[in-house]
């Protein structure tokens, strides 16, 4: 077998050359703002990997309408799984099962006691029929399960962040965003999840996660980002280069230039 | 995989006992899957590295020849037909037969997940709209009354023979639903793909550590087939097969187990490639 996903997180990579590193972020910044004042009174627009998906994919630029999110068990699963996952890193349960259970019936709890912070995902879960609870827990128990047993928790030395997004605010218009998703954060490294076919867009949307990272605290030491497809087992590995930088950036100014269905308009 | 009736009559165990995993009903088919640890099959480390260069070869060369466009996607059904083809017939029989096959599974998946409910179909309708799938609910409400206490009445007879048949899972066997495997090759213009019904036990790399259990709601040689295309799938995903298998038939309460072997590893690898080859042929006229 190869390098384990832990070991491809926790093995050092190449540091860039500071000086092309440097230059790489202000180059994004420079692009960014360019998109940011150019788009200055279209709304408020948050870029995720998402929209760099559907930029870069078949229906890009097509004027197909977009379903409007709801919630099912599938688009739950990720919610539920990463609240499991983070519960078994900090040994509060002990097979995602019971993490899963847990959850749901913290949803219950939290919506019957009118809990502060509950989300909508709580609100949806608590009005649920027990059918409809099975489902939607048995689909985040997969999900859950798949990521718990993929890594060697025992090998971080540090607890790893599970599940938290990063967002990164333009300064030049405070009505761009991007956000930045990974679902195991550790120092040098993240891993994002994977879903759907390999395509070629994928190098664009794990770059999105450095380029996020990069916007957040330029001084920060470059990361590794790792994709990786629960499905089949493949990984992608993008070692913080400028290039990725490079690379992010034109993929957010294209989601912002491409009409279609690939760009998150704020309510 | 010789299906056979679990011993007596199956019982079930009382709620509290179930979680222990070895209590009651199933019992049976979980001293099965468990078996001798000391006798499960092992694989050679080799093995899905050669599986994967054999159909790799076998996508590369059916797909030489085609246009770019949309993956080849080669599922268990595709790839050994469904039971209406095996029938010779084009119909997927009555409208109760058709959905019944829906709710088995989505009350399958409850019963792993909490246990069987009180009303199976109510259950199962629920979880199949939770899913994101309102289609068989409303082709439920649209059956005459008869239609459907019929669904009602088959379905809470096959809740309770898999009831009967399957083993409360611990959670620390890990059982998840439904889980899907996707196998990319020739960079992405085959896909051979499927879901495990339920899988078990702590995947690790190489090893050979899973059971899995499917649920057989037509024909069983296919059925059993389906299982080995899936064990194939896993193994090249994860570096090894299930050691174990499982094939559950709720109509008749009969379930079988068998050892996960090399041969029916190679066998199924030698049938996905002799269907890319022969999409090979017929793409290239």
């Amino acid at each position: 077998m190869g390098e384990s996903l832990s070991e491809m997180l926790l093995a050092p990579h190449p540091s860039p050359d500071a000086a092309a590193w440097a230059a790489a972020q202000r180059d994004a910044r420079a692009v960014l703002a360019d998109v940011a004042v150019r788009r200055a009174g279209a709304g408020r627009f948050r870029v995720t990997e998402h929209d760099v998906r559907l930029a870069y994919g078949p229906e890009a630029g097509s004027s197909s309408v977009v379903e409007p999110f709801a919630w099912t068990a599938r688009t739950a699963r990720r919610s539920l799984g990463v609240a499991a996952v983070r519960s078994l890193a900090e040994a509060r349960t002990r097979t995602p099962l019971d993490a899963v259970r847990q959850r749901l019936e913290q949803a219950s709890a939290w919506v019957r006691d009118g809990a502060a912070g509950t989300s909508r995902l709580d609100h949806w879960l608590a009005g649920l029929p027990p059918g409809a609870v099975a489902a939607v827990g048995a689909e985040a128990v997969t999900w859950a399960t798949r990521l718990w047993c993929a890594l060697d928790w025992a090998a971080f030395s540090e607890a790893p962040v599970i599940g938290r997004d990063h967002w990164w605010d333009s300064p030049h218009s405070a009505l761009l965003a991007l956000r930045g998703r990974a679902e195991v954060r550790v120092d040098g490294a993240h891993l994002v999840v994977l879903t759907g076919p390999r395509r070629e867009s994928v190098r664009a949307e794990l770059a999105l996660v450095a380029l996020v990272e990069a916007l957040r605290a330029p001084a920060a030491a470059p990361c590794r980002v790792v994709g990786w497809w629960p499905e089949s087992g493949h990984v992608v590995r993008m070692e913080p280069e400028p290039a990725v930088l490079v690379l992010a950036a034109r993929a957010v100014a294209t989601v912002l230039t491409v009409p279609g269905p690939g760009i998150r308009r704020a309510a | 995989m010789l299906l056979v009736a679990p011993p007596g009559p199956c019982r079930q165990a009382p709620a509290g006992d179930r979680a222990t995993g070895d209590a009651g009903g199933g019992r049976e088919l979980l001293a099965r899957l468990r078996g001798d640890t000391r006798a499960r099959p092992r694989f050679d480390p080799g093995l899905a590295g050669g599986l994967r260069a054999w159909l790799e070869d076998a996508a590369y060369e059916a797909t030489r020849g085609m246009p770019h466009g949309a993956p080849v996607l080669l599922g268990p059904r595709r790839l050994l037909g469904s039971d209406a083809e095996g029938q010779g017939g084009g119909t997927m029989g009555t409208p109760v037969d058709r959905l019944l096959h829906q709710v088995v599974h989505a009350a399958f998946r409850q019963l792993v997940q909490t246990g069987a409910g009180d009303v199976p179909l109510r259950d199962a309708l629920d979880a199949l709209v939770a899913a994101g799938d309102r289609s068989v609910a409303e082709e439920v409400a649209s059956l005459e009354d008869a239609e459907r206490g019929a669904l009602a009445d088959a379905l809470r007879r096959h809740v309770r023979a898999l009831t009967a048949l399957l083993p409360s899972f611990a959670p620390a066997w890990f059982p998840r639903t439904d889980e899907y495997v996707a196998i990319p090759l020739a960079g992405g213009r085959v896909v051979l793909h499927g879901v495990f019904d339920l899988l078990v036990g702590l995947p690790r790399p190489g090893s050979a550590s899973l059971c899995a259990l499917g649920l057989a709601m037509g024909d069983r040689a296919r059925q059993r087939r389906s299982l080995h295309f899936l064990a194939l799938l896993e193994t090249l995903r994860g570096g090894a097969p299930p050691f174990r298998l499982a094939l559950l038939e709720p109509a008749t309460g009969l379930y079988g187990v068998e050892d996960v072997r090399e041969e029916h590893l190679r066998a199924m690898a030698g049938h996905v490639a002799a269907w890319l080859a022969g999409l090979g042929d017929v793409e290239g006229g």
